[in-house]
């Protein structure tokens, strides 16, 4: 799986690090991570569980038949926690830095243009 | 069962391939049937349409050509800067006085024909690509294909005249490509088909500014070369940005082309078709509406020939990579 993570995949590992989710879980873990700004449609999200799949970052946890209607569940796998560490710590790494200059950034003031208005 | 449960997983089962549907197809439906609202009967539009794009893609993954999506997404964006371009042109040639002497009809309020309305709405769906991209620019796009197709019975009932079929064809086929844009884009790449429109301006005044010569009327000769120019501008471009790409191991650029030789060839119907007719008539150039339909079949079975050879020869490479690599990538049964 290439990195950095496009976002929808990031927030899929995300929501299955705190416990196994089926599609309809997963959709609406992924919607209250992004403060539902990512809104996931099932297309979209069976296809990136099946790279997720094929990239044996999330495998499945169980099967229920729920109203007669069968349910997956999935799970985060070891390799999978791993990387999302990994990127987590990528990105966090990346807003220490951002937010550091922009604290220098306030504390020096709004630069102003060179010359000035005439 | 419910009615709208037995509509999704028809859905399904005409969308994603067999394997895959045995394997995922209730499951799939059953996502689907939790996110409606209990009073809902029949698949939303926008789920119809999610149903499709999974379906496709699923189908593309199955033979190992899983570049044609973000291929595709290339692909949308030349294709409605091009598409867009050509609306700023024919939108030119369109408010431009000489064309009425062309056509030898009279001109009806600010347009010769019913045209100018069509090339509007693409203007806007470049406007929404900067504002609005994703699902608004999508939307606009649709818009602007329905109205290209609509425009023919239009015309014929209202007894207007209406741009030729050889200058629709390349636009509603550039247009379907356009519906792959993506949502999301950097700013320079949103502004593109506007810069295109605004390139194109000229273009048509050029060919609008030099009245008195009466070929150079809107269905005559600008359209018999800005056309052909425009699809090989399309091809330059696709070539250029799939070297590029590929020398960084990037093979978008490939499907991108792959996908953009349909309507690189219906751009190119008209100077074909001249060929067909002077081979099979004798004389001049002179197409007519049976060398131009021949000509646009053409172009249409040579490009769809041309992506389902592309799609094999990559189903081999993938099907060979898999079992040279021992416990390989799992397939989709597996995950199930």
């Amino acid at each position: 799986m290439e990195t950095p993570l496009r976002e929808p995949t990031f927030l899929i590992l995300a929501a299955l690090a705190a416990e196994p989710l089926h599609g309809y879980g997963l959709i609406t873990e992924v919607t209250r991570l992004s403060d539902g700004r990512v809104s996931l449609r099932p297309g979209t999200l069976y296809g990136a569980l099946d790279r997720l799949l094929d990239a044996g970052l999330v495998a499945v946890e169980r099967e229920e038949v729920v109203d007669s209607r069968l349910r997956r569940y999935y799970r985060l796998t070891n390799h999978g926690g791993d990387l999302l560490a990994d990127e987590t710590e990528r990105m966090r790494r990346n807003v220490e830095a951002a937010t550091a200059r922009l604290t220098a950034r306030t504390r020096r003031g709004t630069p102003r243009l060179s010359g000035g208005i005439a | 069962m419910s009615d709208l449960e037995r509509r999704y997983l028809r859905l399904v089962r005409i969308c994603y391939p067999a394997g895959y549907r045995d394997a995922r197809g209730t499951e799939i439906a059953g996502t689907y049937l939790a996110l409606s609202s209990p009073d809902r009967r029949w698949p939303s539009v926008a789920d119809v349409t999610d149903v499709a794009v999974g379906g496709l893609r699923q189908r593309l993954r199955a033979v190992g050509a899983t570049g044609v999506g973000p291929g595709l997404r290339l692909a949308a964006t030349l294709a409605l800067v091009t598409a867009t371009a050509l609306a700023g042109c024919w939108a030119t040639l369109e408010l431009s006085p000489w064309t009425t002497a062309w056509f030898g009809v009279a001109q009806h309020g600010t347009s010769v024909t019913l045209g100018l309305g069509v090339w509007v709405t693409w203007l806007l769906a470049a406007a929404a690509h900067v504002a609005a991209p994703g699902r608004w620019t999508r939307a606009a796009i649709g818009l602007a294909l329905v109205l290209t197709v609509a425009v023919v019975p239009l015309a014929a009932v209202v007894d207007r005249s209406r741009p030729p079929l050889f200058v629709l064809l390349p636009q509603v086929c550039l247009g379907f490509v356009a519906l792959g844009v993506p949502s999301r884009s950097p700013g320079w790449l949103r502004l593109l088909p506007v810069a295109g429109v605004a390139a194109a301006l000229p273009v048509g005044a050029a060919f609008a500014g030099n009245g008195g010569d009466v070929f150079l009327g809107y269905y005559g000769w600008p359209a018999r070369q800005i056309l052909p120019a425009a699809g090989t501008a399309l091809l330059l471009v696709a070539v250029l940005v799939g070297v590029v790409l590929a020398a960084r191991g990037d093979r978008r650029g490939g499907w991108a082309l792959l996908v953009l030789l349909g309507p690189i060839g219906m751009l190119s119907v008209h100077p074909l078709a001249g060929e067909l007719a002077a081979r099979f008539y004798g004389g001049g150039p002179n197409a007519d509406w049976t060398t131009l339909a021949t000509a646009a079949t053409i172009a249409a079975v040579a490009s769809a020939t041309a992506m389902w050879a592309a799609l094999i020869v990559q189903r081999r490479v993938a099907g060979a990579a898999r079992r040279s690599v021992p416990g390989g990538p799992r397939s989709h049964e597996a995950s199930g």
